[in-house]
C-alpha cells in the first residue's frame, strides 16, 4: 500500500507519525486551555454573585474606595513582621531540629519542651503573654534590684508580636526541618564520616545544603500561613491591615466593607506569594542538573 | 615507623553483635603494604561488616584495629574516642555500593571536598589535586557535572577518586560494582585494577570471582561471622580445602558461567 495514501491532513510533513503526533499534541493544549478558561469563567461568575449581592444589601462600595489607602499601607507592616518573623523562625527552627536530633539529652529535652510548650498553647495567648504578661515580669525584677533585665522584657507591641510569631512558627517549623534532616539519606552521612568529617562538618557541608532544599517549599508555606496568622497581632495594636480595618469598622461600623477589604487584601498576599513560591520551586528541581 | 616488612593492617579478635545477632566473631587479619586481599561470602555472611568495621562505620563489640601504627580498641568497658576514630578513617579511603556522591555538588566538588573541610587545604591548592584525580579515573571532562547527569560507573568512578584525593593508607571496597548495571562493571573494575597495579593497599568485598582471581594476592573466605579459609586466589579457586568455600564457589561460579 502507498504511505503516502494514508497522510494525514493539516501541514505537509514528510512523516506521517511525527505530523500525527503534533495534532494529538496540540488536542491536548486545546483541551487544557478550554478547561482553564472556563474554571476562569466559573471564578469571575461567583465574584459577581457575591458583589451583586452585596450591593443588595447596601453595602457601601464608596466607603471601600474612600479608606482604600490607609488599609492598602497595612500591607507592608503585615509583610515587614512576618518577613522579620519567618526569618527568626527559621533560626529558630534550625537550633530546635539540631537539639531534637541531637543525642544529647539536655538540648534534646530543651527542645522537646519548646515544642511542645508553644503548640500546645493558642498563638493569641502567647502573643498576650509577651506583651503583657512579661512586663509584669519586668517590674518585679525591677523592684529586686534588676533595672535593666527588667526594662529588656518590655517590649513595644511590633517587638512582642514579632517574638511571638518567631517563637510560634519556630516551633512548628522544627519538625519540619526534623523531616527534612532526616530525609537525607543515611548513605551521605557515612560517607562524609568515612572522609574523616567531625558531626559539625558534616551538618553544615554534607546534611544542610542538601535538606535545605527539601525544606525551602514548606517555608514557603509557613510564609503564606504567617501572613494570615500575623493579623492576631493587631490585638497589641500593631498598624498591620487587620488593625487598621478593624479601627475604621468598629468607628464607623462599616464592618462588612472593611473586614472584606481586609480579606481581599490577604488573598491577593498569599496569591502572590504562592506564585513566587512556585516559580522558586520549579527553579530548585533543576538545581542538581548541570 | 613501619618497614614493609610489616603489616599495614593488624585486626585482632574483632566481634561485632547486632543486638542478639553475632555478625563477626572474633575475626583476626593482618594485611601486608600492597597487598590485594578480596574477601568473599554470602551475602550476610559479616564481609560488609567487616569492612565497615575497620574505619569505625560500625563500631566493633569487641578487639582492636591498628592500622598504619594507629592502635584503636573497642569493647564494652573501652570507648575509641572521636579524635581517635577520625584519624581511623584519614588512614582509610572507603568505596560504597550506592557510591553515595554528594548530588549537591560537581564531581570536582566531590573529589576535593575532604581535602578542603577535612584536610582545611585552600580550594585553589585543591582544585588541581582533584584533577589529577580525576585524571587517574577517566572523567577529567566530567568535573563540573552534577552527580545525577552520571552514569553508575562514572559515579563509582568519581568515588574512588574522592576516596584517593584524601591519600589514605588503604582503599576499602564495599562491594563497588554490586549496585552497577552489567555493562558498567568493567570500567570501574577497570580502575581498581590499575590501582592494584600501582601497589595500592586494598581489601575489597566483592562477587566478582574473576576479579579476584586476576587480581587478589590473598582470598577470604567468610561464613557466619567467621574466617573459614584463606589463601591464594589459585588455591581458594582451585583446590579449597573447607567444604563449605566450596560449597559456595560451586553455587556462584555455576552461577555466573
Amino acid at each position: 500500500m502507498d504511505v503516502n495514501a494514508l497522510r494525514p491532513f493539516g501541514p505537509a510533513s514528510a512523516d506521517p507519525d511525527l505530523s500525527m503526533g503534533l495534532k494529538l499534541l496540540s488536542d491536548q493544549r486545546r483541551a487544557r486551555l478550554v478547561r482553564v478558561m472556563k474554571i476562569v469563567g466559573v471564578w469571575i461568575a461567583l465574584v459577581t454573585v457575591l458583589a451583586v449581592a452585596l450591593l443588595q444589601l447596601r453595602v457601601d462600595p464608596g466607603y471601600i474606595v474612600d479608606h482604600r489607602q490607609i488599609v492598602i499601607d497595612g500591607v507592608w507592616v503585615t509583610i515587614g513582621v512576618s518577613l522579620i518573623s519567618i526569618g527568626f523562625a527559621t533560626i529558630l527552627a534550625l537550633l530546635g531540629a539540631l537539639g531534637r536530633l541531637s543525642r544529647n539529652s539536655i538540648a534534646q529535652g530543651i527542645s522537646g519542651f519548646y515544642v511542645s510548650l508553644v503548640r500546645g498553647t493558642p498563638l493569641l495567648i502567647q502573643i498576650y503573654l509577651i506583651y503583657s504578661g512579661l512586663p509584669q515580669i519586668g517590674k518585679q525584677l525591677t523592684a529586686l534590684g534588676f533595672p535593666q533585665l527588667g526594662r529588656l522584657l518590655v517590649l513595644d507591641a511590633t517587638q512582642a508580636g514579632i517574638l511571638a510569631l518567631s517563637l510560634n512558627y519556630g516551633a512548628y517549623m522544627t519538625e519540619i526541618f526534623r523531616a527534612g534532616i532526616q530525609s537525607i539519606g543515611h548513605g551521605q552521612r557515612e560517607a562524609a564520616e568515612a572522609l574523616g568529617m567531625t558531626h559539625g562538618q558534616m551538618l553544615r557541608r554534607i546534611i544542610l545544603p542538601q535538606a535545605v532544599r527539601v525544606i525551602i517549599p514548606d517555608i514557603g508555606n509557613q510564609f503564606i500561613a504567617m501572613q494570615k496568622d500575623s493579623a492576631l497581632v493587631s490585638v497589641i495594636g500593631i498598624w498591620e491591615i487587620t488593625f487598621r480595618a478593624n479601627r475604621f469598622a468598629r468607628q464607623d461600623s462599616k464592618f462588612i466593607e472593611m473586614y472584606l477589604l481586609a480579606a481581599a487584601l490577604y488573598w491577593l498576599l498569599t496569591i502572590i506569594s504562592s506564585w513566587l513560591q512556585s516559580r522558586l520551586e520549579g527553579r530548585m528541581a533543576h538545581a542538581y542538573e548541570r | 615507623m613501619l618497614t614493609s616488612a610489616e603489616p599495614i593492617i593488624h585486626v585482632e579478635n574483632l566481634h561485632k553483635w547486632f543486638g542478639m545477632l553475632h555478625v563477626l566473631k572474633g575475626v583476626s587479619l593482618a594485611v601486608m603494604p600492597r597487598e590485594v586481599v578480596v574477601l568473599i561470602g554470602r551475602s550476610g555472611s559479616g564481609k560488609s561488616t567487616f569492612l565497615r568495621c575497620l574505619n569505625f562505620l560500625e563500631e566493633p563489640s569487641a578487639g582492636t584495629i591498628t592500622i598504619d601504627g594507629l592502635t584503636v580498641s573497642a569493647g564494652s568497658r573501652v570507648h575509641a574516642s572521636r579524635s581517635q576514630i577520625i584519624a581511623l578513617r584519614l588512614r582509610t579511603g572507603m568505596v560504597f555500593q550506592e557510591f553515595n556522591l554528594f548530588p549537591h555538588m560537581t564531581a570536582l566538588e566531590n573529589v576535593i571536598e575532604g581535602l578542603v573541610t577535612v584536610k582545611r587545604m585552600p580550594k585553589e591548592q585543591a582544585m588541581p589535586v582533584g584533577e589529577q584525580y580525576l585524571t587517574k579515573v577517566g572523567l577529567l571532562d566530567k568535573r563540573d557535572v552534577h552527580p545525577i547527569r552520571l552514569s553508575g560507573g562514572q559515579k563509582q568512578r568519581v568515588a574512588i577518586a574522592r576516596a584517593l584525593a584524601m591519600e589514605p593508607k588503604v582503599m576499602l571496597f564495599d562491594e563497588p560494582t554490586s549496585a552497577l548495571d552489567p555493562e558498567l562493571i568493567g570500567e570501574v573494575l577497570e580502575v581498581m585494577k590499575q590501582l592494584a597495579r600501582e601497589g595500592t593497599t586494598m581489601m575489597v568485598v566483592t562477587h566478582e570471582m574473576d576479579f579476584a582471581r586476576e587480581v587478589a594476592n590473598r582470598v577470604i573466605y567468610i561464613e557466619d561471622g567467621e574466617f573459614v579459609e584463606e589463601g591464594s586466589p589459585d588455591k581458594i579457586f582451585s583446590n579449597p580445602s573447607d567444604v563449605r568455600t566450596r560449597m559456595f564457589l560451586v553455587r556462584v561460579l555455576h552461577r555466573a558461567t
